[in-house]
């Protein structure tokens, strides 16, 4: 894994607009309370000339390395930059201490477009280098384990707590539980359900070819409807049906609320789900089938034990995508009364509050991420073992 | 796939798929026009309310609005898709090539809808954050196809082009465009379906779209509104869609 030495553009891009950021936007903002706007605060203001110095100091470092970069210097380069972004909510606390005194329990920090524009161009370089030293899934994981467990660190011993974001999530604790529950379990029961339909579905066509294009049609025909004009169509015939069954609505099953909602994300599952699942199925090669029939397996034994598990990573695949598509749809959902992070979005909208938009919007992005890693890192193993299993 | 020459079509010179997208565009288009005679069945709908049908704005303006917002920020986003995709396959931009389509397909993890909210802190109510986010995140499929469509590209072609004695640049325009034409348009199409229901929920934000009627009907419990929006956006997604679908290039024939 050498890698020549050549002076990489990117990493010498990336720091300098960094330091330009960091020198010329605001780094956080003070307010007095939640409704007052801030005033910015420059990286000096902010950390005082030590703070300021060590951090521009860091992302200078890596600028410099990036002249005539060698393997070993780019895992220098990887290491500055994740120390940099691990480092971060010390930087915070620090500009909390110096700007919010512990007797104003309602003044707080925002953080300003400097400090954004950082985390941004900081993430830019650590997947260029993960990129340039072709470092596995591991790498990564690794980096945003030392990064989000700095960040919870800080978090759970009361160090962030000036932090406009976490005065917000204080005041709501118990909905910030509430909105995660709901939004995981929106999540994962349509992506639980439109799997087992999709499985259903993606075998019917393997078995009658002529469902293809009738079954996929109407699939990419839902896709298309925007989210929000197909949660307004359901709620007319579910309150409807709930009208005419009053029994139902024991069940929470009403014209908003979590029934359209669960409707609606099932109907877009469906087509990642059984494109990919009937695609994985209908790869697996004639001739292993052939084989497994061959050594006396039954049909049904051949596609349990030799089918199904080649197919594993194709079908996880599929979930990866849905699983992202639905997390994203869900935070929609809110608007008609499912629940979720996106009833903080559009809460935040409403009253024009900056920081509770952020609170329903980055766990959100944090839960696609998460899940696009996860499905990403078990189709990789799945992989790993499909070919373990191929060879021997 | 052959196509069997339908009556009507071959005695307009046109292609079927052409019928449709017309037949479509008429749907939408009586739609806008029908919806506020429909009050009948409006008020059969939603028999508790005294008004039933949306009076705030016309459903044609709200509609030109609603395209007008997609097609400049997908007009801004394939400008700076297809420029970013052309500047990094060639000569120092190359450098960039794995950082940009890397950061392409992470983006797209991102939700459209969380997107559109970060873009409020920033700039503010309006048109503007709307535009902004549906840039940002268009911006990425088109980028991520105009890589792929390039990348794609038999290298002995790119050669003997050059063999001819064109230019690097009547290379791009002459071959490379054209032969990537397909996949970019792929991308365009997609990134056009996700903006025109990032724009509707743009609503929320203070853009004036169809989504403005589903909103006010959630807000007011009136659910004719609901309707009214909803199916005026289903039908402008399948419309376009179905255009896109008509320009498409057909790879036998």
């Amino acid at each position: 894994m050498s890698v020549k030495a050549q002076t990489n553009r990117v990493l010498l891009a990336l720091p300098f607009a960094a330091l330009a950021a960091l020198w010329g936007l605001d780094f956080v903002s003070v307010q007095p309370n939640r409704i007052m706007p801030g005033t910015g605060q420059s990286l000096v203001a902010a950390l005082g000339w030590p703070g300021a110095l060590l951090l521009s100091g860091g992302v200078l470092a890596i600028l410099l390395n990036a002249w005539r970069i060698t393997s070993p210097r780019f895992w220098l380069t990887l290491a500055l930059a994740t120390l940099l972004l691990a480092l971060l909510p010390l930087a915070l606390h620090w500009a909390a201490q110096r700007h919010v005194p512990a007797d104003q329990p309602i003044a707080r920090i925002g953080l300003g477009a400097g400090f954004w524009a950082l985390v941004f161009l900081l993430c830019l370089m650590i997947i260029e280098v993960l990129q340039r030293l072709r470092a596995g899934t591991h790498w990564r994981l690794l980096v945003m384990a030392v990064v989000l467990g700095s960040l919870f660190w800080f978090i759970s011993t009361g160090r962030l707590d000036e932090l406009a974001l976490l005065r917000e999530y204080q005041s709501r604790s118990r909905q910030f539980g509430t909105a995660l529950r709901g939004h995981l379990m929106l999540v994962g029961g349509a992506v639980g359900v439109s799997l087992v339909m999709g499985f259903g579905l993606a075998v019917q066509i393997l078995r009658r070819p002529s469902w293809q294009k009738p079954v996929l049609g109407v699939l990419s025909f839902f896709q298309t409807i925007p989210s929000l004009a197909l949660f307004g169509l359901l709620i007319a015939p579910l309150s409807a049906l709930s009208a005419q069954f009053p029994w139902l609505q024991q069940f929470g099953i009403r014209g908003i609320g979590w029934a359209p909602a669960v409707l609606a994300l099932i109907g877009y599952s469906l087509l990642p789900m059984v494109r990919n699942t009937w695609v994985a199925l209908d790869g697996v090669p004639a001739g292993v089938m052939e084989a497994a029939r061959g050594m006396g397996m039954s049909p049904l034994q051949a596609f349990v034990r030799v089918r199904l598990p080649l197919a594993v990573p194709v079908v996880l695949e599929g979930v990866r995508i849905t699983t992202i598509q639905a997390i994203g749809l869900t935070a929609v959902a809110a608007l008609i009364g499912a629940g979720g992070f996106g009833t903080f979005i559009f809460q935040g909208l409403g009253q024009a509050a900056n920081e509770l938009i952020l609170l329903g919007a980055i766990p959100t992005i944090l839960l696609a991420l998460l899940a696009d890693m996860i499905f990403t890192a078990l189709a990789a193993l799945t992989a790993g073992y499909r070919k373990e299993v191929a060879t021997s | 796939m052959n196509q069997r020459p339908y009556p009507l079509a071959a005695a307009w010179q046109l292609n079927p798929v052409w019928l449709i997208t017309l037949g479509w565009v008429l749907c939408l288009g009586l739609a806008v026009w029908g919806m506020p005679h429909l009050e009948g069945f409006f008020r059969w709908l939603e028999p508790g309310q005294r008004q039933v049908i949306y009076q705030r704005d016309a459903f044609a303006f709200l509609l030109l609005n609603h395209m007008q917002l997609v097609a400049v920020s997908a007009a801004m986003a394939i400008v700076i898709g297809v420029g970013t995709g052309i500047i990094v396959t060639r000569g120092w931009g190359r450098d960039f090539l794995p950082l940009v389509s890397q950061v392409a397909s992470i983006g797209q993890t991102f939700p459209p809808v969380a997107v559109l909210a970060l873009s409020v802190p920033l700039l503010g109510f309006g048109a503007k954050p709307v535009i902004l986010s549906l840039v940002l995140y268009g911006l990425l499929p088109i980028m991520r196809n105009t890589l792929v469509g390039l990348n794609d590209i038999d290298p002995a072609v790119r050669e003997s082009a050059r063999g001819m004695g064109m230019s690097p640049l009547q290379v791009l325009v002459r071959v490379e465009l054209p032969l990537a034409l397909p996949v970019m348009l792929a991308g365009i199409r997609t990134s056009v379906t996700i903006n025109i229901a990032t724009a509707a929920i743009g609503s929320t934000i203070g853009a004036r779209t169809l989504g403005d009627p589903v909103i006010a009907g959630l807000i007011n419990g009136n659910l004719a509104y609901t309707v009214q929006g909803a199916v005026l956006i289903g039908l402008l997604a399948v419309t376009v869609d179905q255009l896109f679908a008509a320009i498409t290039p057909k790879r036998h024939g």
